[in-house]
């Protein structure tokens, strides 16, 4: 164990070998250490100190004075105390999902979905959620650099420009490399750079790719987009690797679309996924098969062999099919056949044979135009491997002049990033548009930081014909600049971000309307509701499908013949994979990102492989032990995490870790995996064969959040199969049959409930960010979280049953209870923690003198406990010690200090926020007025908060669904906090047969 | 013998008083009542609230809408001054300040602990008087705290008002649902949080 507290004086105990094993033991510390505690001083000097510290006290008795700063100019906008929202679109992945932006005095403080946004919702993500402590980030450049130096805009325009001019003059070759930008007005200013100088080009890269994806559409239908995939419209789901709940391409409109899906009882969607970690896609699965990567390709292939069989075509080539799938393809296919035109296949392989398999299946089963649209694609995603293996291949050769470097990191993130940075180094000048110093950046000859989404103008089409504008919602907090204003200022254009993109609408978007004949009412209104659809002018025209799906299958099947055989021996497949938090390590400087728990494995800071209990028994590891992968000539050593579910030949892990210049929340946490990546036909592979894998005989203490996964029988999670249904009554509440032996409570005007959907929540963690953000939820950093006190007011349980091989799990969103007869309240000898009046359990922080009776009697272990001062404390240096991270507090909720007690308070300041709307507005407070942070956040509209006192409003009448019940029920609690039954709709293989 | 008494008495009685007066003392810490901090531009309430009977809301619009009552901004006192002829030493300052476009550093006067929670609308919509808890602002030439601020005191008024409504909305709705619960919360969460 990694204990080296004193030496070899702290002696390691252990309860049992399990209790080693799992690491969960630290050394036994002495209570107290010969006046250690109070830094070597006495009982003695402590009454002196204590007395004298009284008399000083009363002394100083003098308020500090505090200031009111009136604006000089009023505005009608801004009524200090009063939130603004502004529409906008968020940036902080490819997927451009609509968000509102809750401004308070003139600086962002929350994120939360836009509604009037057809593809996202309302709902939004945990990184989205997390995005906006990322404008506050201390790591942010403050000004642009030229050479290592700060310089001022002026300058390094003045140089950039000057070598731009003379690089285009002399056809030199001028490269922009950049992430995907959903931005059609940006977009549009790089397509005129491209049009006049004949030596530019533009390369598109992403760390994760999905440009075979888009090559396969390319091949088989002649369009190189990425479909707009309909999740909602599907009657079955199979997915081969894709995460499309977690991370893959949309995964807000995704999880919106598939809980719709399987929101009716009757006609329930299915849904397979063959994988190879176990994902949060996977964990929603009605079927989940694990096969190692190198399957993907024989699982599709035996798929569309089947289909195509069925439906008299010849030539589909055989291939061996892993043997964990071979059971369930015949199964499968037969689903998909029954289902023509209903079903969909995706899949997250980046070889383009697979991807082509997978879309010759969908034409096959009749699911272009219905669930796989390329009518009007998405355009998300147009990264190209291709390109950027080209000019991997011209900056060895030196060819590359000038390279623009915009929202890219490929010395960190490329899997050959020494290659890449060598030829960097060839480059004659070098400009970046990070808005730090990263692993790139800090080789680059000029730094120009781009704004933070939310200080900048922007806009963006995720999907064609679906539009959204993005409006700044706080003045560039440093001498930033919005990267398209460089580049128009580069071209000798200088306008300013806000006159390029309203002429860019004027001319481009605004012709496509014909509600309204005025641009300024039109821009208004797009500005207000911040998306803008484009309704289709014309049917749409039918797709021809021309892919030559038979080499393609020959190629696929090859690859499954040349992987059987060289067979694995001691060797393991790495599959690497992006975490819901961190994605590819963009927001690695996120502290809320990095304390998230992964919504499996429940890891925080760092990653880990992830290896099968079979590996595990057969290699004796146990959590925490510290393994080497080695592969080829690389080697990286990680901490091991037993996995269940995980397939027995793979070892996966986490992307987007093992930062060395994100910031101090994200440098040297976890192993950067990136290098084990390989370059496969020109694409990206997040999978490598032929991994070793050996002991070190070290050990790293993990830092999880959840490390007791049963529920020692008793009904805490609870489930239906489908047959149940529609037999299922509702379960008789404690309330009404077991006695109480308190008085009735006097009640007020509400009684506050909230009725979590167990069946719709996915595990996607949204909430727990939007709570993080909503409530000023501090971080606490590793260590702490390994002490088991992380501080989240809402935490996801997740639960596994069945054969550890491959159980099944369910996430359960737990946090306060606010139980009607609360054994936390009955304990606190200083009344700090009482009933409302209307149904909340309510936590008074300046009368908690810090017990923790209540923690240690609450049966939902809900509570969390201040056991230091984490806002303004050196020790927790995450973002409450800066006065920059502090902005990001929430003016309406207390900041708590050390030594009290605190939990869920069902966003108790947004309830007394809507009682006061309802009161300026003149009308009582209506169903839906109020929305607690989480409920919003959630995609998958999870989670309903309302009156049970109002029999009508929507959380009432799902309190009296059959699915409804109160967890640990029995011991009388009577929680106003409820779920709904899971539901199973297991694909019986066997059956089906 | 009767010296002795005295000092005995006087040995007892004086170190009672002393801890008489200091936990008197103990019991007003942070409370501010009286407080009436120099400004940096001499405004008075008395000639503006006082006689010439400008409403409070007029300047003080955000207490309506906002938590905060507000301090008006500069550009609010110029709708009058900039037709006004009146000048004195302390107008100047105002519009010195305008004109230089240097923000008004007020100190300010009523503070409550961090961990409380006050919304001025709610109180003026429901008909709370705003001399209620600030006093006789109108006769202020420099505003003082008039009310100690502390739980106390806010519940005396929240119990007082228990059970009757204060404002006609709030009566109307009271009867629209043919309820009689009190309009003040006596909740702890209801400022808490």
């Amino acid at each position: 164990m990694d204990d080296h507290r004193s030496g070899d004086e702290v002696r390691l105990h252990w309860k049992s070998p399990e209790d080693l094993r799992n690491g969960s033991n630290r050394g036994v510390e002495p209570a107290f250490n010969d006046g250690d505690w109070l830094g070597g001083s006495t009982r003695r000097d402590f009454l002196t100190l204590a007395g004298f510290s009284l008399t000083a006290a009363l002394a100083a008795c003098r308020a500090p004075i505090e200031k009111a700063i009136p604006l000089l100019v009023g505005s009608d906008d801004i009524t200090p105390g009063v939130a603004s929202w502004y529409a906008t679109t968020c940036g902080a992945c490819p997927a451009g999902c609509g968000l509102l932006v809750k401004t308070r005095d003139g600086r962002p403080i929350k994120i939360e979905g836009n509604s009037s946004s057809a593809l996202s919702g309302g709902g939004t993500c945990a990184t989205g959620q997390a995005a906006v402590l990322s404008l506050y980030d201390d790591a942010r450049l403050r000004s642009p650099m030229v050479h290592g130096k700060a310089s001022s805009w002026s300058k390094a325009d003045a140089v950039i420009s000057n070598t731009l001019r003379g690089a285009f003059a002399s056809r030199q070759n001028v490269v922009l490399l950049s992430r995907n930008i959903g931005s059609p007005s940006t977009n549009a200013v790089i397509e005129e750079w491209s049009q006049l100088n004949p030596h530019f080009r533009h390369v598109i890269y992403e760390p994760v790719s999905l440009s075979a994806l888009r090559e396969a559409q390319s091949e088989c239908f002649g369009r190189a987009a990425v479909p707009h995939y309909r999740f909602d419209k599907a009657r079955v789901i199979v997915s081969i690797d894709a995460d499309f709940l977690g991370t893959w391409l949309s995964p807000v409109e995704f999880t919106r679309q598939y809980v719709r899906g399987r929101a009716a009882e009757t006609r329930r969607s299915q849904h397979v996924q063959y994988e190879s970690r176990f994902s949060v896609t996977g964990s929603n699965a009605d079927l989940r098969v694990p096969i190692p990567p190198s399957s993907h390709g024989a699982v599709a292939l035996g798929l569309l062999r089947r289909v195509a069989k069925a439906q008299g075509l010849d030539g589909c080539p055989e291939a061996p099919e892993p043997a964990s799938a071979l059971a369930t393809l015949d199964a499968v296919a037969g689903l998909l056949l029954k289902h023509h035109g209903q079903s969909l296949i995706v899949s997250g392989s980046q070889d383009v044979a697979v991807q082509t398999v997978v879309a010759t299946l969908n034409q096959f089963l009749g699911n272009i135009g219905t669930t796989v649209d390329l009518a009007q694609p998405s355009l998300q995603r147009r990264e190209n491997d291709s390109a950027m293996a080209a000019l991997l291949d011209d900056l060895d050769r030196g060819e590359i002049d000038v390279l623009l470097l915009h929202g890219v990191n490929p010395a960190y993130d490329h899997p050959d990033a020494r290659r890449f940075l060598a030829g960097l180094k060839k480059v004659r000048f070098s400009v970046s548009t990070s808005d730090r110093m990263d692993e790139t950046s800090r080789f680059a000859d000029a730094v120009c930081p781009d704004h933070h989404f939310l200080e900048s103008w922007g806009d963006a089409e995720p999907v064609q014909s679906s539009f959204s504008l993005a409006q700044p919602a706080i003045a560039p907090l440093f001498n930033t600049r919005s990267a398209v204003e460089s580049l128009l200022s580069w071209s000798g254009r200088p306008l300013d971000h806000y006159a390029y993109l309203r002429d860019y609408w004027r001319r481009a978007l605004f012709p496509l309307q014909k509600e309204t004949a005025d641009f300024d009412a039109f821009w208004d209104n797009t500005l207000r509701e911040g998306v803008f659809v484009v309704s289709p002018t014309s049917d749409p025209v039918p797709i021809a499908f021309r892919g030559d799906w038979k080499r393609a299958a020959e190629a696929v099947a090859g690859l499954a013949r040349a992987s059987v055989a060289s067979p694995h021996g001691n060797t393991y497949e790495v599959d690497l994979y992006e975490s819901v938090a961190l994605r590819d390590g963009r927001h690695a400087n996120n502290p809320w990102l990095q304390e998230l728990p992964d919504p499996i494995s429940k890891m925080t800071w760092g990653n880990v492989a992830a290896v099968s209990p079979a590996t595990a028994a057969a290699l004796a590891l146990a959590d925490g032990d510290i393994v080497v992968l080695r592969s080829g000539g690389t080697a990286t050593e990680l901490p091991v995490l037993v996995q269940p579910g995980q397939d027995a030949q793979t070892i996966s892990v986490a992307v987007g870790y093992g930062r060395i210049a994100a910031g101090k929340a994200g440098n040297d946490v976890g192993v950067n995996v990136f290098p084990l990546a390989t370059m496969n036909n020109g694409s990206h592979r997040l999978w490598m064969p032929n991994v070793s894998i050996e002991r070190t005989g070290r050990r790293a203490e993990l830092a999880t959040t959840q490390r007791h996964f049963s529920m020692e029988g008793r009904d805490i999670v609870q489930e239906l199969s489908v047959a149940d249904l529609s037999r299922s009554e509702p379960a008789p509440l404690a309330e009404h049959h077991l006695p109480s032996l308190w008085e009735p409570r006097p009640e007020g005007d509400h009684s506050w409930g909230m009725v979590i959907d167990l069946d719709s929540c996915t595990g996607c963690s949204a909430c727990v960010i939007a709570c993080q953000s909503e409530n000023n939820v501090p971080v606490v950093g590793k260590q702490e979280v390994q002490r088991t006190r992380e501080m989240h007011w809402i935490r996801i349980d997740r639960y596994y049953s069945g054969a550890p091989e491959n159980p099944e799990s369910v996430h359960q969103p737990m946090m306060c209870q606010h139980c009607g007869n609360a054994p936390c309240e009955t304990v606190c000898p200083v009344l700090a923690t009482t009933h409302s009046s209307d149904g909340l359990n309510q936590q008074i922080y300046n009368r908690c003198v810090g017990t923790r009776y209540c923690a240690n009697n609450c049966p939902y272990k809900v509570r969390r406990f201040n056991w230091f001062q984490y806002a303004q404390n050196p020790s927790f240096d995450f973002h409450m010690d800066s006065a920059l991270g502090r902005m990001v507090l929430n003016p309406d909720v207390t900041v708590r200090s050390r030594g009290v007690m605190e939990k869920c308070s069902l966003c108790v300041q947004r309830i007394q926020a809507g009682k006061v709307q309802a009161l300026q507005e003149k009308r009582v407070v209506a169903d839906g007025d109020i929305k607690t942070a989480c409920q919003q956040a959630c995609p998958a509209e999870a989670i309903v908060f309302g009156d049970l006192k109002d029999p009508h409003s929507r959380v009432s009448e799902l309190r009296r669904d059959h699915r409804y019940y109160n967890v640990l029920d029995e011991l009388g609690t009577r929680p106003n906090v409820g779920y709904l039954k899971k539901i199973r709709n297991r694909i019986e293989t066997q059956e089906l047969k | 013998m009767r010296v002795r008494t005295a000092l005995l008495a006087a040995g007892t009685l004086i170190p009672a008083l002393a801890s008489g007066i200091m936990l008197r003392n103990l019991s007003r810490i942070g409370i501010h009542q009286g407080y009436a901090p120099e400004q940096p531009i001499a405004f008075s309430h008395r000639v503006h609230a006082g006689t010439n009977q400008i409403a409070c809301l007029y300047c003080h619009s955000a207490a309506r809408k906002s938590r905060h009552a507000g301090i008006p901004s500069a550009s609010v006192c110029m709708n009058c001054h900039s037709l006004l002829e009146k000048q004195t030493v302390e107008i100047e300052k105002l519009k010195e300040a305008v004109q230089q476009k240097r923000p008004i550093v007020w100190i300010k006067i009523h503070n409550l602990p961090e961990f409380v929670y006050f919304n001025h609308s709610q109180h003026v919509l429901s008909g709370v008087a705003c001399r209620k808890c600030h006093g006789a602002v109108e006769t202020m030439d420099r505003v003082e705290q008039v009310s100690p601020l502390t739980m106390g005191w806010c519940l005396d008024c929240h119990r007082t008002h228990a059970g009757v409504p204060t404002s006609g909305f709030a009566r109307a709705a009271l009867n629209l649902r043919g309820q009689s619960r009190p309009v003040p919360g006596l909740d702890c969460g209801k400022c808490h949080y």
